[in-house]
């Protein structure tokens, strides 16, 4: 009988042995070392101005672990026009959802990677998983995308986390972006990254999308605090010339917002306008937004650059789709003013539970014949 | 004896002809907030289709009022899709013959919203601000009033449509010389919704004083200047408004209790069925996003929940309208034209249709036009059985939804 107990306390040391052994090994990694067997994924998909853009996966340069990390250097000279860059680890390599190749992740939450600045003060605009081909028509799109950022990098390696409690990982082509923006390091920036990979963490819960007051739409150019893109470019877009880092007389911090419509009706819609979006070109193919529930208004401040520019349209919310907006609400039109001034929607009794389009502008050529240059600052959500 | 007997008979005889003359229609609030209709004493939520059945080659000139034949036709297949209502922008000038029509389909057991224009698409442009514009206005609705509110299939008055949008100058702009003295375009909108709301309220007290029987409802184009209608227009029972809103309508139902807490008939609403991102009629996606629509207003009513405010709704339209795209060229008439009219992003099945023009006005007709030997003859779509499905048994999409 002690025999038999004998034998069933070692076989419960090695069960607990191997289990201890798999927690372990619930490990997926993207990168740890540049000849490292286990990798997944290539950093294949460059976006956006791509000659700004250095990738070194051999790095020795202080590695974290192992005998190399990545080195990513970002020159912001806006090569390509844009502002940004960004790259995309997929699976197979250049896949944007065209081909078969992703992985199934199910059973993860979270990824984990370390990363460091050159000098400390550098940004991550933006950090993703998944996300190629949502919402469009490609025949493998990734089962889910969950992004976070910006992150602003010390000098010294840390430890970063996304969160993917609730995510569908069941297929994941990208496994990895980052998103560098000139806006953010109007230097450039030197990177590093290292030990990036997926893992399980018992304790995570899936993320509230709900939001502190007040929330900004846009502070300053180069602020972490910006929420939502103005990727929504709408109508006559090629009559629209957009600088969200002017630095003519902003009305607070050290930038503001500069839109000239040109009213040349290039595209004969003979109105303009961009929404701020969630996640960028969003139009409710695909989840995403934030839970703004709580804020009363949303405000911003506004001027013309002669005064008299009419601005059909301010509102927030109103995107329909798959994943539409909770609600929307607007003011105008508006006739601006040469001085900065401050304009409020009432969000009072609104289901600000889901918003994806954050702000948005409309104006038309009608009412502008000969265009109009006007200046945004301060978009904020605010709770009284 | 004889005497006390014709006495009785003829007061049993007043009586009955009384209640042959008024059959009340009614909206009642419950303690939860809610608004339901009731007709003859017995909740009804109103399941309806716009009625304007203009046939290919001719324009929305045509007299289809005169057509009793076709008319009792589609109140058959209108009747068996489980639609209980039909809705009337306005009725035709013969008034004698917009009753046969109201007759018509209430023969098929399908009361009929009848609407007013108010002079909306008047030559030059609507001059709500003038007093002899609003009089002739007010004389024409109250004709109409007059004549047809003894009509059993009768239902409610609708007055106007999306007026609301002349406003901005958007559609049929007017203006007047008290709106001329503001300077900004907001004040000027604000200025020319006091005026048309107030003159709405104005028509609505009238209609009262005449016709107990029938709610009076106010049109409008999305949310747009309710506030001001809240003020404005008290004396209106519901507010009958227009949403192309894509799928489903969003947080509107309970925005309006904070706007304007009156009850709410969807009175127009719908989905085109033709494709015009990938070129093609479509029918699926009419179907589901008409499904989608029905499935909110009814989720939004008191048979689902008792604070619902909603009253029910109408989809736009029964029939297609080859007319519509481009009105001012006859030749196209015959013609169904698949160019976009219209954007709106709500549609996003096709919203990358060349400039975003995704709306195709000739097609949203939930009944085609098929050209056959004997001529153009209608052929239901899909939307019109998976309506005819749900409106059979709606907790069997609720449960799915």
């Amino acid at each position: 009988m002690r025999k038999y107990l004998g034998l069933l306390l070692i076989l419960g040391l090695v069960g607990l042995g191997v289990s201890g052994y798999s927690q372990e090994e619930k490990r997926f990694d993207i990168y740890t070392d540049k000849t490292s067997p286990s990798n997944h994924y290539a950093p294949s998909g460059w976006m956006g101005d791509y000659g700004d853009i250095g990738l070194d996966d051999q790095s020795m340069e202080e590695p974290f672990s192992g005998a190399t990390c990545i080195k990513i250097t970002y020159s912001a000279k806006r090569t390509g026009g844009k502002g940004w860059v960004g790259i995309y680890w997929q699976s197979p390599p250049n896949n944007w959802g065209n081909r078969k190749g992703g992985f199934d992740l199910t059973g993860f939450n979270k990824l984990v990677f370390r990363a460091r600045g050159a000098q400390g003060g550098e940004v991550i605009s933006k950090v993703k998983v998944g996300g190629i081909g949502v919402g469009t028509e490609v025949a493998y799109p990734d089962s889910g995308e969950k992004e976070a950022g910006p992150i602003q990098l010390t000098s010294d390696w840390q430890e970063y986390s996304i969160n993917l409690a609730g995510v569908d990982l069941s297929y994941i082509s990208g496994g990895l972006c980052i998103i560098l923006t000139a806006d953010h390091n109007p230097q450039g920036a030197v990177i590093y990254l290292d030990d990036i990979y997926f893992t399980f963490d018992p304790n995570l819960e899936p993320e509230s999308k709900r939001v502190e007051f007040p929330f900004y739409v846009y502070a300053d150019a180069t602020s972490l605090d910006n929420h939502y893109i103005p990727s929504g470019w709408m109508g006559d877009a090629q009559d629209i010339k957009f600088n969200q880092n002017c630095k003519d007389n902003p009305y607070s911090g050290s930038s503001c917002i500069k839109v000239v419509y040109t009213a040349k009706v290039s595209q004969g819609a003979r109105w303009a306008g961009i929404y701020w979006q969630n996640p960028a070109n969003n139009w409710g193919s695909r989840d995403g937004g934030y839970d703004l529930t709580g804020a009363t208004k949303l405000t911003f401040w506004a001027r013309g650059e002669k005064g008299g520019e009419r601005i059909e349209e301010f509102k927030m919310g109103g995107i329909m789709g798959e994943y539409s907006d909770s609600d929307s609400a607007g003011i105008g039109p508006v006739v601006l003013t040469p001085e900065w001034k401050k304009y409020a929607i009432d969000l009072r009794g609104k289901d600000l539970s889901y918003i994806i389009g954050g702000f948005c502008w409309s104006t038309n050529a009608d009412v502008n014949p000969e265009g109009a240059v006007f200046y945004l600052d301060e978009i904020k959500y605010e709770k009284d | 004896m004889k005497r006390k007997f014709f006495i009785f008979c003829w007061v049993v005889g007043v009586i009955y002809l009384t209640n042959l003359e008024a059959i009340p229609v009614e909206i009642r609030e419950n303690k939860k907030g809610g608004f339901q209709l009731f007709v003859k004493g017995k909740p009804f939520l109103v399941k309806g289709v716009i009625y304007h059945p203009i046939p290919p080659g001719k324009d929305f000139t045509h007299n289809f009022w005169q057509d009793l034949e076709s008319i009792r036709e589609d109140a058959k297949l209108i009747k068996q899709a489980g639609f209980n209502t039909v809705r009337f922008y306005e009725p035709c000038l013969d008034l004698e013959q917009a009753k046969k029509v109201i007759r018509a389909f209430y023969e098929e057991g399908i009361y009929t919203i009848m609407g007013h224009w108010l002079g909306f698409w008047n030559y030059p442009c609507p001059f709500y601000g003038d007093e002899n514009f609003q009089d002739k206005v007010k004389e024409d609705v109250l004709k109409m009033v007059e004549s047809l509110r003894r009509e059993e299939g009768l239902l409610c008055w609708v007055l106007g449509n999306e007026n609301n949008y002349s406003f901005s100058g958007k559609v049929n702009g007017w203006t007047f010389p008290e709106v001329e003295k503001l300077k900004s375009p907001q004040e000027r909108m604000n200025k020319k919704a006091e005026i048309y709301y107030g003159f709405v309220n104005e028509i609505a007290k009238a209609i009262k004083e005449i016709d107990k029987d029938h709610p009076v409802g106010l049109g409008n184009g999305e949310l747009i200047t309710l506030d001001i209608a809240s003020q404005k227009a008290k004396a209106i029972d519901f507010l009958a408004l227009i949403f192309y809103r894509g799928k489903k309508f969003g947080n509107i139902f309970n925005s309006l209790k904070h706007i304007f807490n009156k009850p709410v008939l969807i009175s127009e609403t719908g989905c085109d069925a033709y494709d015009a991102y990938r070129k093609r009629e479509d029918q699926d996606i009419q179907a589901k996003f008409l499904l989608s629509q029905w499935i909110d207003l009814y989720k939004n009513s008191t048979f689902f929940e008792k604070g619902g405010n909603c009253l029910g709704g109408v989809i736009f339209e029964w029939s297609d309208e080859w007319w519509k795209h481009n009105p001012s060229d006859s030749s196209l008439w015959g013609y169904h034209d698949t160019l976009g009219g219209w954007s709106n992003g709500a549609y996003y099945f096709d919203i990358k249709a060349p400039r975003n023009l995704n709306m195709n006005e000739e097609w949203f007709g939930i009944v085609a036009w098929e050209k056959t030997n004997e001529g153009f003859k209608k052929k239901p779509r899909k939307a019109y059985y998976i309506l005819k499905e749900f409106f059979q048994n709606p907790a069997n999409f609720l449960n799915n939804d």
